[in-house]
Parts: C-alpha cells; structure tokens; sequence
C-alpha cells in the first residue's frame, strides 16, 4: 500500500486536504487533482471547498489540460463570483482557452471560444492588471484566424482555381478588414483575377478584365506607395492591352 | 420546495409594485448544521454592505445559487428587519442527508461500473425521494433493454459513520432470467405471408436453434421498432392503410411469453395520375421520366420518396436540381384523390433560387493541415452547389483514411440575402498509423520476426519542431514506413520509404523515396562461423502522376533505381562460378496504367491495364575493356536487360452479384546485343500462389498459375533461374456471397491456363498449361484479402510428375497477377 493510496483511503477530510495541498505545493499534480476531485463533493458549502475548487483548476492548468482547466475556472468563476479569486479565474479561463488553441492550420473551434472568454473577461473587468495582456491574447488569437483564412486562399490561387481564389481573398477582406495582410491580399486578388480572365473563354474575358482594372484602381487608392506597386500596374496595363484587343475583333466582326 | 419570502410576520411590509433599494447591514443563516455559514454566504453572492433591489434578482439569484449546490433542501431568504434604507436579511435553511457513498449489490462487477454509469448518482449531493426512484428505474431499464423484463431492484439508505450527514445506498439488483419469445401469433395475415412478416420483424425472434445471431429476447422497445417494421412493408406492398390493430404479449410458463399480433391488411393500391407544379426549370415529361413511376404500379411511399429525394442506386427528381445549385428546391407528393384502389398524386415543387458556394469551411482537424483537406475538396467557392460533389467530397475526405468515415459530416450554410451558400465539413480524426509486428515460418530462412511501421500522416516540415513529435510529427499527408524483417544473423533486411503525395502542392504528383538494405549468410551450424555473404543495398527514386489524356483514369509512374549486390564467398545458381565481388543494377522504370474499376474489394465493372517497361543502360554497346569484353568476373558486374510487363484485367457484371473476370499477362525479358546471353535476373517464374519467394538476389518475377505446384513451370533449361518470357490467361467467375464492407465474401471459379519459356524464339502464347477449379475470398478490413483455391493442372510438367493435378493454394493479399 502505498503512502498515496493510503491517503486516499484516510476518512478524515481534513487530513486528505491537508495532503491534497502539500502535493500542489510540492507540484505534484496529477495527484493533488485525484485529491481535490474527491475532495469537491464532501466540502460542497463549507469554507474550504472554495479554495479546493480554485486549485483544482490550477492543478489541470498546471498539467497542460487546458480544456479542462478553461471549464473548472468556469465553473468556480460562476459558483464563488464574489470571491477575491473571481477576477483571475476568469482570465484564467480565457488563458487556458488560448493555450488550447492550435496552429493556424488545424480547427479553429477553440480559438473563437478564447476570444469570445476574453473579451467578456476585459468587459467585466475594466480595471483589472490582466486586461494589458488578454487585450495581446485576443490579438494572437485573431492573428491565427487571419493567417488560416489567408493560406486557404493563397492554396486556391496555387492550385489555380483562380475564381475561388479571387473569392477567398474577398472574403479575407470581408472578415479582416484591419489585417496587416489586407496589402498583400488585395495584391494578390489583382494577381488572381488577371490570370482568370487571361484564361477564360472569350465571352467572360472583357467582363473579368474590367474586374481587373477595378480591383488595381482601389489597390492604388489605398496603398498608393505599395511594394507591390509595380506588378499591380502590369497587371493593369496587360488587362487594358487584353481590352483593346477584344475591342479591335469586336470592331471587325 | 424552492422559494423566497419577504414578508416575515407582519413588520415588514415590502412593496412588490415599488423595488426600492437598500444597504444590506447583515446576513444571518439559519437552519445550518453541517454547513460553513460563511461560505453560504459567500456562494450566496450577497455581501455586508451591498446595495441591492428589493424585490429584485439578486435574491432570486442568490436563491438560485444556493440550491443548485445539490446540498440543501430548501432554501428561503427573508428580511427580518429595514431600518431607513438598511436591510437585514436572513438565509434559512434545511439540511438532508447527503450521499457519501453507494454499492450495486447482486451483479457482477463490470455490470457495476456500466451501471455507475447509467445511475447518475453524485457523491456529496442530498438524498430525496426522487434521486433514488430516478436510479431504480435507470437501472431497470437498462436491463429490460438486456432482456431482463422481470429485473427487481430494491435501495436501502444506512446512515454513513464515517461522514457526519452522510447516507450509504445499497442497490440490490435482481436480474431474474431473461425473458424469451415461445411463440409469435398473427391473425388476419391474408394478403402477404407470414414467414415474410416474421423476418421483417428484426430482433423479436421466436426461440429457436437455427437462431444462432438473433437470439430469441423480449425487449419492450424493439418490439415497437418491429411492429413498425411490419407496417412499413405492408405499405412498400400497396396496402397504405394496413394497420396493427390490437397485441398482446402475454405470459407462457413463467420463463416464455408469447407475442400475438392482430393485423388489419387493408385494400392494395396503385397509382393513377401523376401531375407536377411548380416546375420552371424542367417540364413534366422530363420528371416524370426521371421519377420511373408508372400508372398502374404499386402504391409504394417509401419507394416515391427514394426516387424524389435521394436515390443511392440511380437518378432521383432531386439531384436534377440539387446538382444544378438549386438548394432549396422541395418537393411534395400530395395525394390528391384516393379512388376504390386508385391513387392519384400531385407533385408540388419549390423550385427556389441557384446558390453559389461562398466560403468553405473544415472543423475537427485536430492533428491534419488544412492545405491537406482543401486540396481534396470537390467544392470550391465560386461553384453552383451541386450535391454530388458534396458526396464526392465525402468519398475523397473518407478516402484519405485520417477521418472516421461514420463522423464525416456536411453541412450547408446559405446565406438568403446574397444567393450564396458556406458549407461546412465537420470532420473526426482518427488514427491513420499501423504497426505491424510478426513473426512467420520465412520458407527457407525458417522463422523470420517482421517489425513495420507506417505513419500515414506524416508531417517532414515539423520535423525540427521537438513539440509536434507525438509520437513523430503529423498532419502533412505525407506516408513514412518502415519495416525491419530478421531471423537473426542469416538473414536481416531494412527497409525505408517516404511518400509526398502532392510533391510541390500544386498537382497530385506523388513523390517517393525508398531505401533498402538485406543481408543473408551462409552460416556453418557447426561451427557457427559465417562462410559467406550476400549484401544488397538500393535506392529508388519515383515519381507518379494522375494523367488527364487520354482520359483521368490514366496514371503514369516513373522510377529510377540503384541496386548494389556485394557478394563475398556466395555460391547461387545461375552465376556458374561468380561467388566475389560486386553488381550493380540501375534501371529506369515507366509504368503507365488505367484503373476504372469500380471498388477495390469486389469490382464489377472496369478494367485495369498496365504497361510496363524497365530499362538498365545497355552497357555492351559502349565497348571498351569495362563493358564490350566481359571476363567470368566482370560478366555479371553491370547488370544489363530490357524489360516489358503487360497486365490487363477486365470486369463485366452478368447478374448482379456475378461477375466475369477476364486477364491476360505477358512479360519479356530482352538482351540489347544480340551476342549476350540474357542474365539470371528479373527472370519470371510460373505456378502455384505466387506468394512464394524467391532469391531477391535475382529479383525474380514470382507468377501464380493454379492447379500447379508452386513454383514448378519455368523452362528446364534455365537451371531453376526461370525463363525469359511468359504468358498467362485467366477466366474467373465470381459470386459476392456477402459484400458488406467489413467482411466482404465472395466464391469463383475459374479456368486458368500460361507457359514460361527460355527464349523469346520458343514463345508461343497457344502452347500452354491449362487449369481450372473453384476458390473462395474474404476480406476484411483488419486483416486484408484472405483466400483459399482448389485448382486441378491438366498438363504434365516435363521433369516434376507430381507439379499437376489436383491442388490447393493458400492466398494472402489480393494479386495482380
């Protein structure tokens, strides 16, 4: 039998909280948390249990179980709100969301749920000395979003479904409007569209050309001093060139 | 009972039509024996010194608060006194008994972890009358859906010593026997037969031996479930109005029940008139067409709704719009008038508007990259929605092997006001990784340990990354395998090799390299000493693509590879008196091939063909000491042949579940100076499995031809290296006994026939040896293609009396060849 089985055995409650926190001390907690969680139901409403719920937490925060930590933090944030520790469980939460988020390229389902937790965190408290850095968080966590949203667009542009790219970049406009790759996006939108039209059957061609044109003449209006200024105007000048071809066959006909 | 009071007595008079706020100056519980008084408090959310509404939430919530503890049974707040705008409040409560712990008595104990938990029973929560009246029936249920419908369950509560308020419960569980169906009844059963009724119901059985995977249980809810069943195919029968109009189940001898069932059949209907409204797009002919149901047929609602919905096996009314970017389309059968037996049907159709798809979106790719997912995708934005590409998408995702296929899910998200729709692919990883380790009786080697490794997902990129190895990076659809086989030191070989399926990202252009290593010894057992040995070491580099002429079912794979044998003191046939020094084969290999078969396991229609020509330089044009003289040294030290493999298979359905399958094979090995003899490599042998193997020094071509002995038709003159060209024709005829995907079963027969000759001179593809005989497949999924075949060979073989006649052969694996 060993001394931690023997612990978990011991009827007494407060020895077993005794133990359960000098494991968290002594950052054992993987054990600490087998303590705490059979600790919960027998200290429900007495002025201990608040404190074990809070650790508990902490404990699978401690062993990297962020999702589960993101919901004992909840829950405690939601059971003691007037506690002193109501603050930081609930950026504790919208941290342990962020922490579960993955890369970029995998599924973003945790990432809008970190933002969601986070904000509402900053919302209701204003003043507190963690808003600085969950306000970086959010930053992160939508940077991530825009990245995704990027490279499944510039994977449509390489694969040379060129109409799905040209789809894909506008929506990134769409949903990331203040991105610090909007320049490149809109760049690329141009590159996308010429190289459709370039392609597509002489019915469509005048009609995407002039997409072309649109797009440049708003690219300039924004980013008049761009790096991708040059390409952009060939692509311009090409479709203007492609126009007045189409306009000379049209003549003769 | 849950609630809160203001007005304790008759001092303080609150005004519910006029909140008012006030400081609270304090907090008093009452009623808490067990309970910290101030933790109550602080669950409670109210505070000394708090402004608060009265009336107001904050009571309601604190009320709320404390009773979703689990801990109390009743609570109520009062005010016990206001002076000016303070408040004193009072929290009073009764306490119960909580549960501290709970047994399962009378089952055994893995029964008592399921039952855990179905019960719901949580440590710390108070015991009432409902919570343990909830957790008899939970249990009961749970067996009667077992078909225990006698089960007897009884909770005691004993006061817990250890916990002060605690209760103990225990569950005394009596499951009495499994109740069993003696007899099924049916009366007014004229129209249909009753053997059909009965198969139809699908898990109440009557008790019978032959009943092996259906034993005979009586379960409340799947007898429900079978008398739908029953009803259901009156009505695929016409009989639209049948009905079950009284069942009894009632008790044989205790241990039995008998089911008796009462049956209104009803009058058979068939349709009439047909009409369609609403259509824009197609007119009524067109549908009607489509549809394939006809005045006079049988009144079948299941089947309309098939043809109009979604058809598995053919066209329905809706994939003509649903594929079209019609999303919204609907259609309704009305029947419009119901005459003696006649039925006619209006067809009432929302045509709606074509949506385009917007954005694409995956969800679940825990450990895939997304640009691995995307590339495969059959829907694009910018597209019409179509419906068979969102079930092609399905296919491919299922495909890729990453994900659950059950799991895979698809949704579409129209967005009305701009005409366009998001769809959005809902995906669960599973693992895609196999290890293999075994051990096998490796021929003439004796017993052979395999160990193999193949990660299907592999990610080469995140290789530097330490915190993606888990337990090696992932997620770029890349393949890494593996693969040790040893039997100790006479015989080890490694092999290595890595798969880019998309090299570049831009096109399916599968990239691959493979490495391999293979030592055999000649070891004295005496002695055990090592007299001599052979090394092979090679790398091969390929290339595959997808073709798109002639047309997308072509591929064409492209090969480069380097082969070194080091032989030291390795006497093998073929070599006369070669046994030192070194080889090296470099070939070129194209394989241009077309696969149109519809599915792997059991095909039915399509084909397969491949060509294949593998090239080494031809050194003995090059001349010079090196190459244009070779000495009995040198004769073997540049490998040098030109090699053709044809393959052709074709599928052609008879009935449904048989198929006639027609192959023919040839390969040829040539010389590029007609002086040289052809070398002892790459040469083919016929009969038997073709399992077997043989010298991988020689690189021999292994061909199976049934109702021989293994290996035995290769011509005499080679000296058991084999010969230099064959061919080979099969005729098979297959019956799919069982095409269910996780065991696929199908019976053939066939008849066989193929020769192998020394020299492109003898070949002559009428001069064969003929076969034939039955065979059975199974396939599983865990385990692969396992078969069994009975052949009998009509032919003699010149020298080995014994290589014809009849025979049996063990298969593994499905063969090309």
């Amino acid at each position: 039998c060993s001394k931690f089985t023997r612990i978990m055995k011991n009827p007494d409650v407060d020895e077993r909280y005794e133990a359960a926190m000098e494991y968290y001390d002594n950052e054992d907690y993987y054990k600490a948390s087998l303590l705490f969680e059979d600790l919960l139901p027998n200290l429900v409403g007495s002025a201990k249990a608040e404190k074990v719920q809070f650790y508990y937490a902490y404990c699978h925060f401690n062993q990297k179980q962020y999702m589960l930590a993101a919901h004992y933090f909840k829950t405690f944030y939601d059971t003691y709100s007037r506690s002193e520790f109501a603050e930081e469980a609930l950026y504790m939460q919208g941290f342990s969301l962020y922490k579960s988020t993955p890369v970029f390229n995998l599924d973003q389902s945790n990432t809008n749920e970190a933002i969601t937790a986070i904000q509402d965190f900053i919302n209701r408290f204003p003043q507190s000395k963690y808003v600085e850095e969950a306000a970086e968080l959010i930053e992160k966590l939508r940077g991530s979003l825009e990245k995704k949203s990027y490279e499944i667009a510039k994977q449509y542009h390489k694969l040379e479904k060129y109409k799905a790219a040209v789809i894909a970049y506008g929506n990134f406009q769409r949903d990331f409007p203040d991105s610090h790759l909007r320049e490149e996006v809109e760049f690329l939108k141009i590159e996308a569209q010429y190289d459709l039209a370039r392609l597509s059957v002489y019915k469509l061609k005048e009609e995407r050309y002039q997409l072309v044109k649109e797009y440049y003449l708003k690219f300039i209006d924004r980013y008049p001093s761009s790096q991708y200024l040059k390409k952009a105007e060939n692509y311009f000048e090409s479709s203007e060139k492609g126009l007045k071809n189409i306009a000379a066959q049209a003549s003769v006909k | 009972q849950l609630g809160f009071q203001l007005n304790s007595g008759s001092s303080q008079d609150i005004d519910y039509g006029n909140p008012k706020e006030y400081k609270i100056a304090d907090i008093n519980v009452v009623g808490s024996q067990f309970n910290d008084k101030n933790s109550l408090i602080s669950i409670s959310g109210l505070k000394v010194g708090d402004k608060i509404r009265i009336p107001g939430d904050d009571i309601s919530m604190a009320v709320r608060k404390l009773w979703k503890l689990g801990i109390v049974g009743d609570v109520k707040i009062t005010v016990t006194k206001t002076e000016g705008n303070e408040v004193y409040l009072q929290i009073e409560l009764t306490e119960r008994p909580r549960l501290s712990r709970y047994f399962f008595n009378g089952v055994p104990k893995g029964q008592r972890e399921t039952l855990s938990e179905k019960v719901n029973l949580i440590r710390g929560r108070i015991v009432t009358d409902a919570l343990v009246k909830n957790a008899r029936n939970a249990i009961i249920n749970h067996y009667s859906s077992k078909g225990f419908k006698n089960c007897q369950v009884e909770i005691t509560q004993e006061k817990d010593s250890l916990l002060a308020n605690g209760v103990i419960l225990h569950v005394n569980i009596d499951k009495k026997k499994k109740v069993k169906i003696h007899e099924i009844q049916f009366e007014g059963v004229t129209q249909v037969k009753e053997k059909k009724l009965r198969k139809k119901m699908k898990k109440t059985k009557e008790k019978h031996f032959t009943h092996l995977f259906t034993p005979s249980k009586f379960i409340d809810e799947e007898y429900r479930n079978d008398k739908k069943n029953i009803i259901e195919y009156y009505r695929s029968m016409g009989f639209r109005n049948a009905t079950i109009v009284a069942d009894s189940v009632y008790d044989h001898n205790g241990k039995m029940v008998n089911v008796k069932i009462k049956v209104d059949e009803g009058k058979k209907f068939y349709y009439r008139n047909i009409t369609w409204t609403g259509n824009y797009k197609f007119n009524d002919e067109m549908l009607s067409r489509v549809l394939g149901v006809n005045r006079g047929d049988v009144y079948n609602p299941q089947e309309l709704s098939k043809r109009l919905n979604f058809n598995p096996s053919g066209a329905d009314v809706s994939s003509l719009y649903m594929d079209d970017g019609y999303l919204f389309f609907n259609v309704q059968p009305i029947e419009v008038l119901v005459e003696d037996d006649s039925i006619d049907i209006e067809m009432r159709m929302y045509e709606g508007e074509q949506a385009t798809i917007n954005k694409i979106i995956v969800n679940g790719n825990t450990k895939t990259s997304d640009h691995v997912i995307y590339r495969e995708l059959r829907t694009i934005p910018g597209q019409k929605f179509s419906r068979t590409n969102l079930i092609r998408t399905q296919r491919e995702l299922a495909a890729l092997g990453y994900f659950d296929p059950e799991t895979i899910e698809i949704n579409p998200v129209p967005n009305f006001a701009d005409g366009t729709v998001d769809i959005e692919y809902n995906v669960t990883e599973r693992p895609s990784d196999q290890i293999e380790l075994s051990g096998g009786w490796g021929g003439q080697f004796g017993f052979v340990g395999t160990l193999g490794l193949v990660f299907n997902n592999f990610s080469l990129r995140k290789i530097t990354d330490l915190k993606a190895w888990r337990p090696l990076p992932a997620g770029d659809g890349q393949r890494l395998s593996l693969r040790l086989q040893a039997n100790g030191r006479r015989f080890q070989t490694y092999s290595f090799s890595f798969t880019e399926p998309w090299l570049g990202g831009k096109r399916p252009n599968a990239f691959t390299v493979s490495l391999s290593r293979s030592i055999q010894r000649l070891i004295d057992y005496r002695t055990n000493r090592t007299n001599g040995s052979l090394k092979v070491t090679g790398i091969t580099l390929g290339l595959g693509r997808r073709l798109k002429w002639p047309d997308d079912f072509f591929t064409m794979n492209n090969s480069v590879s380097f082969l070194m044998y080091n032989l030291d003191n390795f006497r093998t046939t073929g070599f006369g008196g070669y046994d030192n020094g070194r080889s090296y084969n470099i070939t070129f290999n194209t394989t241009i091939a077309r696969n149109s078969i519809d599915s792997p396991t059991f095909p039915r229609r399509g084909s397969q063909l491949s060509l294949s020509v593998s090239l080494t330089p031809p050194y003995s044009k090059f001349g010079g000491k090196e190459f244009g003289e070779p000495t009995e040294e040198t004769k073997f030290k540049w490998v040098e042949y030109h090699k053709w493999m044809f393959d052709n298979s074709w599928f052609l359905p008879i009935l449904d579940k048989l198929v006639l399958n027609a192959r023919m094979h040839y390969g040829f090995i040539g010389k590029y100076t007609p002086s040289r003899e052809i070398g002892p490599f790459e040469r083919f042998i016929l009969g038997g499995d073709g399992l077997s193997q043989n010298s991988f020094l020689l690189g021999t071509e292994i061909v199976g031809l049934r109702g021989y002995e293994n290996n035995s038709i290769l011509p005499f003159e080679s000296n058991g290296t084999g010969g230099v060209a064959y061919g080979k024709y099969v005729l098979e005829l297959r019956y799919g006994v069982s095409l269910n995907p996780a065991a696929t079963i199908f019976v053939l027969s066939f008849l066989e026939a193929g020769n192998n000759w020394g020299s492109i001179d003898e070949f002559n593809p009428f001069v064969v040896k003929r076969s034939a005989g039955v065979g059975a497949r199974v396939f599983m999924p865990a385990f692969g293609m396992l078969g069994v075949d009975w052949g009998y060979g009509f032919d003699n073989i010149p020298g080995n009396p014994s290589a014809n006649g009849a025979q049996f052969h063990f298969t593994i694996g499905q063969q090309i060849r």
